[in-house]
Formats: C-alpha cells, structure tokens, sequence
C-alpha cells in the first residue's frame, strides 16, 4: 500500500513527505539530489511512458537509459548525465531489471556515484537511501539498529528499531546505494551476502524476518585504485553484477564531460567569473589524458607518470577552481596563472617525484606545443619553480 | 590500361574453358521469374537452416549455387565421405602478381548445406558465378567490358585517385563474398539501428529468425535496400553487374536443359537475390568471349575455424565460427522439431554459450557456480530485450559473462571466450583431393627424399649429417642428409609448420642437424597457400625470400637473410641479400648491429663449406663490415653500461672473425684499435679493461704492461666505479691468465685499502659483479692470491674462506647490502 501511495507522486513530495527540513527549500542546498535537479526530465519521461515497468519501478527500462544516456521524449530534451559507454549504462540497468545487485567498480573519479545516484533517482525517484561506507562502517548500520532508550524502557520493539536504508529500500522495495563498499571492513561487507541472496533480513530479537518487497536491490559502488580498501570476499562478488566504468576513451567525450559538468557546476556554485575558453579545457584535458597514460597524445613521446590518478572528476574541480580563483581574486576570466595554480595542485602530490616529473613534461613536451601554449607554459614554470 | 590487359589473354580464355563458350547463341528464353531465389549471407547458421526447410519444401531438381562456375567438378569431392569442413575452394592466377579468390566453406554455410542436400536427394548442384579464369582476370580491370545498364561509368573511371586505392587492394587476396562491400554502409546501419557493430546488427535482426521463411524474406528486402545504399565504388559496381548477368545465364542454361522453373533453387549472396528475374538480361556469348582471362587453377583445400575467424589475407571470413556452428547445433536440435512452438532453436544458445565459457574457464583454473551462468543467462537476455531482440547475441553474451562469470575482469575470460567463440576445428579432405602444383612438388620431395614416414601426426625427430657420405654409390644417395636439410629448410622459410629445427648440443658442429618433424593439417594449409608464391617450393621459397630481402630493414634482418638464403642453397637470393646488408650497413652506424652482421656472416661462410654453396662473394663483405665495425668503435665506447654490454659481445665477435679470417681482415687495425681503447680514459671503463683483456689474451700486453696499466686504473682518487668497473671488464675473458699474475692482485688490494668509507662501498657493488661470474674454485684461488698478499699462506686462506661467517662479519655484510643503490 505504502508503495502505491508515493510512487505516482512526483520526487519533490516524496522527499518533502519525509518531513526533512533541510531540503524545503531548494535553492539554499549546496548540491540538490538527482530526483530534484532533474525532477522535471523525470515526470515528463514518465507522463510519455508507453513500455511496461518491472515491479517497483517508475519507468521501463528504456526510459531509465534514455535519462542517462540522453535523448528525447517528444520535443523536451532530456540531458545526457553519463557519456561515453552506453554499454556499461545498458548492462547495469539490465542487471538492475533482473533483481541482481550492481557493483560499480572504477578508478577514482570514473563517475561511479553519479552513476549510482541517477539510477536510483530515475528508477525510484529517490537516490537518498545510501551507506556511505568507511572503515567504522557497522553491521549494525547496515542492518538496522536499536533506539536504547526506548529498547531499555520497553525491551524490543518495531517503535525501538531504527532502521537503515537498505532495510527501507527492502520494505519499501526500492533501490539502497552502497558508497564505497570496498572501505568497510570486509567482515562488515559480508553482512551483504545472506542478505542478498536470501532477500530476507532476519530480526531475531523480534523473532520476524522482513522480506524484500520487489523491485528491492542494492547499487554498490568501489574503488579499485586507492589506499585504505579492503578486500571482497568471493562470496559476496558472487552475489553482484561487476560492472567497470572505464576511463573515457576518446579525447573528445572527456572534454565534452568537462565541459558540461564546468558549466553545471558554475551555475550551481555560483562562481563569479566566466567560464574558461575551448582551448584551455582542451589544454587542461590534454595534460590530463597524457601524464595518466604516460605517453603523448601522438604516441611519439613517453612521459613519467605522476603519483597522483588525475581523474576527469579531478580535472572538473581543477578548472571550477580556478574559475572561483579568477572570480574572486582575478578579472572573473580564467587567465594561465589561474590554471597552472589549479595544475600545480593537481599534479604534484608527492612533492619530490612529482615536481620533477610535473618539471620534466613542462620541458619536454608542453614547451614545443608553440604560441597557444605558450602562457600556459610560463605560468606553470612559475608555479613550478 | 584497361584494354591492354583485357585483350592480350583472350585467346587463351577460349582454349583453357571450352565449355562455358559453347552455349548456342539461339537460346529459347523461359521465364527466370518463378524459380526460387534464396539470398543469403556466407556462413549464416540460420540461412542454411531456413534454406534447408525452402530445399525440402520444393524439392528441386536442380540447385544453382554461387561459386565460381568452373569449380563444379570440385563438388564431388565435397560430398565425400572423408571430406569434414571447413574447407575452402581456392582459385589463384598462375603468372605473378598471384591473384587469389577463397571460398571458405563451414559445416553451417548455406552453400554447404544446400549441397550436401542436393547430394542426399539426387538433385543437380553447379556454380554459377563467373569461372575463376575471368573473375580473377577481372580484379584489377576498371572499365567493364560490358556494362550496359551502368550509364555512368565512364564519368566514375574519370577519377584515378579512387582507382590507385583499388589497385592496392587487389593485389593482394580479394574476397567474393557478397558483402564484401566497402564498410562505411554496414557501419551506417548498424549504428541507425542502435547496435554497436554490423555483426551484433546481423546477428539480432537475422540469425535469430527462427521461423520457417522468415530470414529469406528478411535477407531479400536487406539486399534491396543494400543496392540503394551501396557507394559509388565504379570497379565494384562493374563486377556486380557482370557476375549478375553471367548467373542469369548459366540459369537460363538450367532452365534450357529442361529444369521446371518451379523446381529450380538459386542460392546466391542476398545483395545479388533481387537481380536474378527476367527484368535484366543474361550475358551473351559474345559479351562472354569480350571478358579478359587469365590462366587460373582452382583446387580444394582444407581450412580452419583459426583462419576464418582470423580473416588473414582474405576478407570472407566469419570471426565467431565455433560460436556461428554451435548456433547451427542449436537450429537443429530435437527440440526444436517438437510441438513445443514457443521454444527455438536458439532459446538454448544463451545457455549454451555461457556453459561452455565456463567450463573452459574452470579447466584453467577457476571456478564459477552452474548459479552464475544461470545469472548471465538471465542478464544477457535483459541486455538484448533492451535492444528489442528476440535472444541474446554474442555482444549480450559476451558483457554478461564479463559482468558475472568474469566479476567485471574481461582478461580472465578471453582465452575462454576465444576458445568457446574460434574453436580449434580443421577441416580434412580425402587424400588426393587437394592437388596443387607445390604438393606434387613436395610429395615427391618427400619420396626422392625418403621422408614419407615422417608424414605422421607423430612427433618424430631427424638428425641429418650434412658431410658427403663417401660410402654411398649415386651422388643423391651421398648428398641425402644435405638435400633433405635444404628441403626442409626451404619449407622453414614458407612458414609450413612441418618441420622445426633443434638446437645442436655441438655448437661449433657445422654439418650436424636435428629437425623435428610433425605432419598437421595446418601444415597442409600453409602448403597450399605457399602455391600463390609459387609452382614449386623452391620457386615459393625464392619468392619469400626475395619479398623477406626486400621488406628488411635492419642490418640484423639481412644478416639473418644471407644465412637463411645459404641454407636453402639459393645463391641469387644469398646474393641479393647481400647487396642488402651492405646497403642497410652503409646507412647504420651501430657498431653492435654491423659487427653482429659480419659474424652471421662468417658462420655462413664456415657453412659454405658442406653446402655447396660458393660463399667467397660474402668476403669481401666480412672485410667492409669488420673494418666499418672496428673503426667505429673507439666512438661508440661512450656509452652506459647496458649498452656496453652489447658492445662486449660485439668485441668478441670481431675478435673472432680476426682470429679465424686473419688472410682476409685487417688485423692490425683491430689490435691498433684495442690498444687505443684500452689507454683512454674517457671511454667506458668496463670496455677498456675488456679490451685489455683481449690484447692480454692474444698476447699483445706483457706484464711490465699490465701491471702500469692495473696501477694506473687502480691509482689513488680515481673514483670507485671507474676502477672497479675497469677491473669487471678486464676479469670478462681469460681468467686463468689473471689469477696467475701474482702481482696484478697486490696491485688491486692496495687500491682498495686506501679507498675512504664512501668509495668503498662503491667499489664492493662492482667488484661483487665483477667476481660474480667467477666459480667457487676461482674465488678461491683469488682468496689464495690475495692471502699471499697479506702474508697468510695458501692453506690458511683456504680454511679462512670455509669457515662459518661470524656474527659480526655477517652484520658487517648485511649492512653492505643496504647500500643505497639509486644513486647509479
């Protein structure tokens, strides 16, 4: 009945239903959540739905890829939100549509929980049931735990029982989000395993089990290039879907990426500065894509790697800060110096290694490129010094 | 251009096929449009599968099949018994350029079936594409000889660019398949229709038709629409229209002899289907005569699921055959046949597929649960719903697999997935079926050579003594082994996987070999192919080793070329290689490369002898390089340490050729040139003491010598790595002769002892190296030395170095090891 209720509700009421405060008013939240940044791309898939939609879902699965893929539904426009691999898009909302749990590996700043986060706001409408996993993550906290006060008082109860968001997503029999699984400790992964192939939880205390309502299933996301991750067990990998989002693979989705993602982020922020020129994101995805591969675009030229992954996502907040930089403290336009700052953050980690490395490519390959990256190059060699 | 070519052969189109010309000119014309076309895809499981239901429904007496026309006689031995595809018909030109036309057939091609089937029912089969003769004489023409209903050819021939980009792509091995088309049209429709390429585009939209008709209709309207879309490709378009009408008439021809037009099957590639009715002519005999010829030859040959897949060489190919048969096993199985309507054929490829992934998968290994194909079945079928597809492709199959049975991790899953996707089949043909020229030529090789026991699939080993054996009476006999190695050399040298050279125990042994030989269906194929290089194998090889001389491009390769050439006794071979290496020599400056030249070189020489083979034009070659090598030296002496290490080696082989070919070469210049290296100082030290070595070996350095030059190397101040380093190359050859000179070890213990900490501990990295090499008995006689040195007697030392390591020199050594190593 509870599911009947808020699915034909649009995403704002089922939010503002659960009487959170901080969400009433939209425009004082730092990030809104998907189904309310792109609440309206969201009714007008639905209101054009025509193709059946699995138990629990808001739109076929059709329309779930087209909202992340981008497209159209009639004349509105609906805005791509992850480019470059339709594949991986279909293979993980196929694995969703067969009940299996979706674990989404990359490497730092692949989109992993973007991605997450758009599935659940375009299946459910509701991206905010999340674990975000770190190594105090508890069993408890995936499962449920109690209220003591009133466990002490009255011994246990339904009223006592906190619950956690994946216990929601199984009575509500929705999408729970599992950031960064990897970072808990794998014993407290492995509270996932009976959990999903049984789809019961098991209450003991209460001598009940809560079964899965359909349509319940777990997106996980981890991380498979970083320090503090632990492993997972072969039981649990049993029990998902591995998907891996790749790196982009062409210069030119990686720069529309940037920029689209430059653009929204401005906008959200605020920045008071105007947004930088084609050329030097092309500069700043090129310098990017060449030191992660270790290579030159061409082929021609090998170069050392630095420390760091150099992410799209890094190479995003790389270029918004330099716009804040240029918006506050400069002429609100993103001038070399802005970026080489941003460059020098970027890059040299390790401060040793990396500065030579960072110093070594400015010599050897950005110094040839000429005049266009002449600027640039004098900025970052400042910078470098 | 066009005309020249065209002209010239046609006198002998008329003599080498008589039977295509002589159809009378008077023909009674019978409607072609109620005979049965059945468009197809080469290698389509669902295309055999449908024609055979369209085959059993009209039973025909006659089946016309898209193949070269003159190949027909080849279908008996098709339909043999022993015959097991894949097989491939080949037809190649016999004058050089070879042109080359490949038929490759599977158990699931539509042609296969349709004449296997013609063959159970008594039914007539014949080919009815243009005969080998003309198609491959057509390949490099651009205007066609006839070509009525193309108006616009002759603005098209107008532009050369277009035809220089042709002429690239004929000569090597076209295909005739019908969708050989340029790319650029099937990547369009795929990615109109959504799919991610033309074979998952196919794959969806037809070979899962599983109903009854249901893909010919399909395939004929493609083909339509495939004409519509097809490219201004002039030469192209020309050999459509003209393989068109030619299989008009050899229709008419069948309708002629008596066919019932309802009663009469064509199967040809879905792009010509709609042409075939009475609304286009059929060639005429004198259109036919206008046609260019070539000599040609056709033969049958065995194939393997490896080369379709691989498309090497040739376009028609398939590149999932296993995958491609076990959908076929899947059209045809029992299920299928039962009332059971709702279940296909190929409802049980998902699980077919996958199952066998994973059992490959556990054979290395790894296991996965029967649970986690049951998931990817059920998410490959997710996948292609998503697409509006019927059942699941191999793409579906493939992510699904990666994401379930691979945990995201497509490297585990690709030897599994190739192996469950290619296979390994490899077809066979009765014996004597396959008759090329190069297989005569070899069969009788191998009989005059009495190698006909090694023909087994046994591994069997051979060693061949290369000498004359002066006991025998005939001069074949004598020279046996030697023939049998230029043979089995020659065949090294096309690539034909028969025989495989051992490693001798004997090194400095020139005339002994050990083959091992292994007879293998692949080999066969390689044979056959060999036939486009040439009649024989000695002509093939000639052809290779010429193509190989002329793609070389590095001294090495060249070199390598010369020895090659030599063992296959090929003099004009051996000779143009030659002229090779020096011109490649001539721009190389690399001492190691030159220097590494001249020894290959030498080693042919010293083979020259039992090979009958004059070698004395490689001499003066041996001098140039040796010279160019030694006086390149000096300079290239700057270098680091890994590159000195080639620089050793190069040392020592010029050392060799100066000691074995002293009439020839200019020795003074090389012990000149040693000496001058050995004195600077501002060479690599490692080299310098090597050439010490050298002067010491060959008694060019004396004592009073050695010891100036040790005390000079090893004086206070010079830096650790530099001495040491010195003395590393010095120890590199003769050590018998240092551990004999007292003096020298007095001379290097003093120089360590007034090394400080810090160079100390240098000087221990590399003179660890230097002594690394040495066996324990050597070291032991250093220990001795150096006792002596010290005033401890030779039995002291001895007891000294078998003792336990106490605890404290064992700290002591440790913390050596901990010396930071970055700083070299």
């Amino acid at each position: 009945m509870a599911k009947k209720s808020t699915s034909p509700k649009s995403a704002v009421s089922v939010s503002k239903s659960k009487g959170n405060p901080d969400t009433a008013d939209a425009s004082s939240v730092l990030r809104q959540p998907a189904e309310l940044a792109f609440a309206d791309e969201i009714d007008a898939l639905i209101r054009a739905e025509k193709d059946p939609c699995p138990a629990g879902w808001r739109m076929s699965p059709r329309s779930v890829l087209t909202y992340i893929i981008g497209g159209k539904v009639g004349s509105r426009t609906i805005l791509p939100k992850y480019v470059g691999n339709d594949r991986v898009v279909q293979i993980a909302i196929s694995t969703l549509v067969t009940d299996r749990a979706l674990l989404l590996i990359g490497e730092p700043g692949t989109a992993k929980s973007w991605l997450s986060e758009h599935l659940a706001a375009a299946i459910n409408g509701d991206s905010t049931k999340v674990i975000q996993g770190t190594a105090g993550t508890t069993e408890e906290q995936i499962r449920y735990t109690w209220n003591y006060a009133m466990l002490i008082a009255h011994g246990p109860s339904q009223e006592a029982l906190i619950k956690s968001p994946i216990y929601r997503a199984m009575e509500q029999g929705s999408l729970a989000r599992f950031e960064e699984i990897t970072r808990c400790a794998s014993e407290v992964q492995d509270a996932m395993i009976s959990l999903l192939s049984e789809k019961r939880l098991s209450i003991p205390e209460l001598s009940t089990e809560l079964p899965a309502a359909k349509g319940f299933s777990v997106i996980a996301t981890a991380n498979t290039r970083d320090r503090g991750v632990n492993d997972m067990s072969a039981a649990l990998k049993r029990r998902f879907n591995i998907v891996v989002l790749p790196t982009p693979a062409k210069m030119e989705t990686e720069i529309e990426i940037v920029t689209n993602r430059v653009k929204e982020l401005s906008a959200d922020l605020a920045l008071q500065a105007e947004l930088p020129s084609e050329d030097s994101i092309e500069q700043i995805v090129t310098i990017f894509r060449e030191l992660r591969e270790g290579q030159t675009l061409d082929g021609k030229n090998k170069v050392k790697t630095p420390s760091g992954v150099l992410s799209t996502a890094e190479a995003i907040s790389l270029l918004t800060g330099s716009m804040a930089l240029a918006g506050n403290f400069g002429d609100g336009s993103v001038s070399p110096g802005d970026l080489a700052a941003g460059l020098q953050g970027a890059i040299v980690r390790d401060e040793e290694k990396d500065k030579l490395v960072w110093a070594e490519y400015l010599k050897n390959v950005v110094k040839k490129r000429g005049s266009a990256w002449r600027p640039l190059y004098t900025a970052c060699e400042d910078h470098n010094g | 251009m066009a005309k020249r070519k065209s002209t010239s052969p046609r006198s002998t189109a008329k003599t080498t096929n008589p039977n295509s010309a002589s159809i009378e000119a008077t023909r009674p014309t019978i409607s072609r449009d109620r005979i049965h076309v059945f468009g197809v895809r080469h290698l389509s499981p669902m295309a055999a599968r449908d024609l055979r239901d369209l085959l059993d429904e009209v039973q025909p007496t006659i089946v016309l099949i898209e193949g070269l026309h003159d190949a027909t006689d080849l279908i008996r031995d098709i339909v043999r018994k022993e015959t097991r595809p894949p097989i491939a018909i080949l037809a190649y030109t016999e004058s050089v350029p070879v042109r080359t036309l490949v038929y490759p057939l599977a158990r699931y091609s539509p042609e296969y079936q349709a004449i296997t089937w013609a063959d159970d029912h008594d039914a007539d089969v014949r080919f009815i594409d243009l005969p080998s003769h003309v198609f491959l004489a057509l390949q490099p023409i651009r205007v066609p000889a006839i070509a009525p209903e193309e108006p616009a050819t002759s603005e098209e021939h107008s532009t050369p660019a277009d035809d220089d980009a042709d002429t690239d792509e004929t000569s090597d091995a076209d295909s005739p398949a019908p969708f050989e088309h340029t790319k650029g049209v099937y990547e369009r429709i795929a990615e109109s229709a959504g799919e991610s390429d033309y074979e998952a585009y196919w794959e969806r939209r037809f070979e899962h038709l599983d109903n009854s008709g249901a893909y010919r209709t399909a395939a004929m309207a493609f083909g339509e629409q495939l004409r519509d879309l097809r490219e201004d490709h002039p030469r192209e378009n020309a050999e459509n229209l003209i393989r068109e009408s030619f299989m008009r008439r050899c229709i008419d021809e069948a309708l002629a002899e008596g066919h019932q037009p309802e009663k009469v099957v064509v199967i040809v590639g879905a792009f010509h289907a709609s042409v075939l009715g009475d609304e286009h002519p059929s060639m005429t005999d004198d259109e036919l005569t206008s046609l260019p010829s070539l000599n040609a030859k056709r033969t049958l040959m065995p194939y393997s699921y490896f080369k379709l897949s691989s498309q090497s060489g040739y376009g028609a190919g398939n590149h999932a055959p296993a995958y491609y048969e076990l959908l076929w096993d899947c059209l045809n199985s029992p299920s299928r046949v039962e009332a059971d309507q709702k279940h296909r054929g190929v409802d049980d490829l998902a699980a077919g597929y996958l199952t066998r992934v994973v059992r490959e998968l556990r054979k290395s290994g790894t296991h996965r649960s029967t649970a986690e194909v049951i998931e990817a079945v059920r998410l490959s079928r997710m996948l292609s719903s998503l697409k509006q597809g019927t059942a699941p492709v191999l793409e579906d199959l493939r992510d699904a697999a990666v994401a379930i049975i691979g945990q995201g991790d497509r490297g585990v899953l690709a030897e599994p997935m190739a192996r469950v996707e290619v296979g390994t089949a490899i077809g066979t043909l009765p014996k004597g079926v396959s008759q090329t020229s190069i297989q005569d030529d070899f069969n009788q090789k191998i009989q005059s050579l009495n190698l006909e026991k090694y023909r087994s699939t046994v591994k069997q080993d051979l060693s061949l003594d290369l000498r004359e054996n002066r006991r025998a009476k005939t001069e074949a006999s004598a020279f046996l082994d030697l023939n049998r190695s230029t043979f089995l050399h020659r065949l090294a040298l096309l690539n034909v996987p028969f025989a495989t050279l051992q490693n001798t125990r004997q090194a400095s042994a020139t005339w002994g070999e050990s083959w091992q030989l292994q007879w293998s269906p692949e080999a066969e194929i390689a044979l056959v192919e060999s036939v486009l290089m040439g009649e024989t194998v000695e002509i093939a090889a000639a052809y290779q080793l010429q193509q190989g001389i002329e793609n070389a491009s590095t001294v090495a390769e060249a070199a390598a070329l010369v020895k090659v050439a030599s063992r296959c006794e090929m003099l004009p071979g051996m000779l143009s290689a030659r002229g090779k290496l020096q011109e490649l020599a001539t721009q190389s400056a690399a001492v190691a490369d030159t220097a590494g030249a001249a020894h290959e070189l030498t080693t042919t020489i010293r083979f020259g002898d039992v090979r009958r083979l004059d070698t004395a034009p490689l001499l003066p070659l041996v001098e140039e390089l040796f010279v160019q090598s030694v006086l390149g030296l000096i300079a290239s002496s700057v270098c680091d340490t890994a590159a000195a290490q080639k620089l050793m080696t190069a040392m020592d082989q010029l050392n060799n050729i100066a000691l074995e070919f002293d009439e020839r070469v200019d020795e003074a210049l090389w012990i000149d040139r040693l000496r001058e290296l050995a004195r600077r100082d501002d060479r690599n030290a490692l080299l310098s003491g090597y050439a010490c070595a050298i002067l010491l070996e060959r008694g060019q350095m004396d004592n009073d010598e050695l010891s100036r030059e040790v005390s000079r190397r090893l004086s206070p101040g010079i830096p650790a790595d530099l001495g040491a380093g010195w003395f590393e190359g010095l120890s590199g050859r003769n050590r018998y002769a240092l551990l004999a000179r007292q003096s020298m070890w007095s001379q290097l213990a003093e120089y360590v002892s007034q090394l400080d900490e810090e160079q100390f501990r240098r000087s221990v990295v590399f003179l660890r190296r230097a002594f690394g090499g040495f066996s324990a008995n050597e070291k032991r006689t250093i220990a001795e030395n150096l006792g002596d040195h010290w005033g401890i007697s030779a039995e002291e030392a001895t007891d000294l170095m078998q003792s336990e390591l106490s605890d404290d020199e064992q700290n002591a050594l440790e913390e050596l090891n901990e010396f930071d190593f970055d700083e070299f």
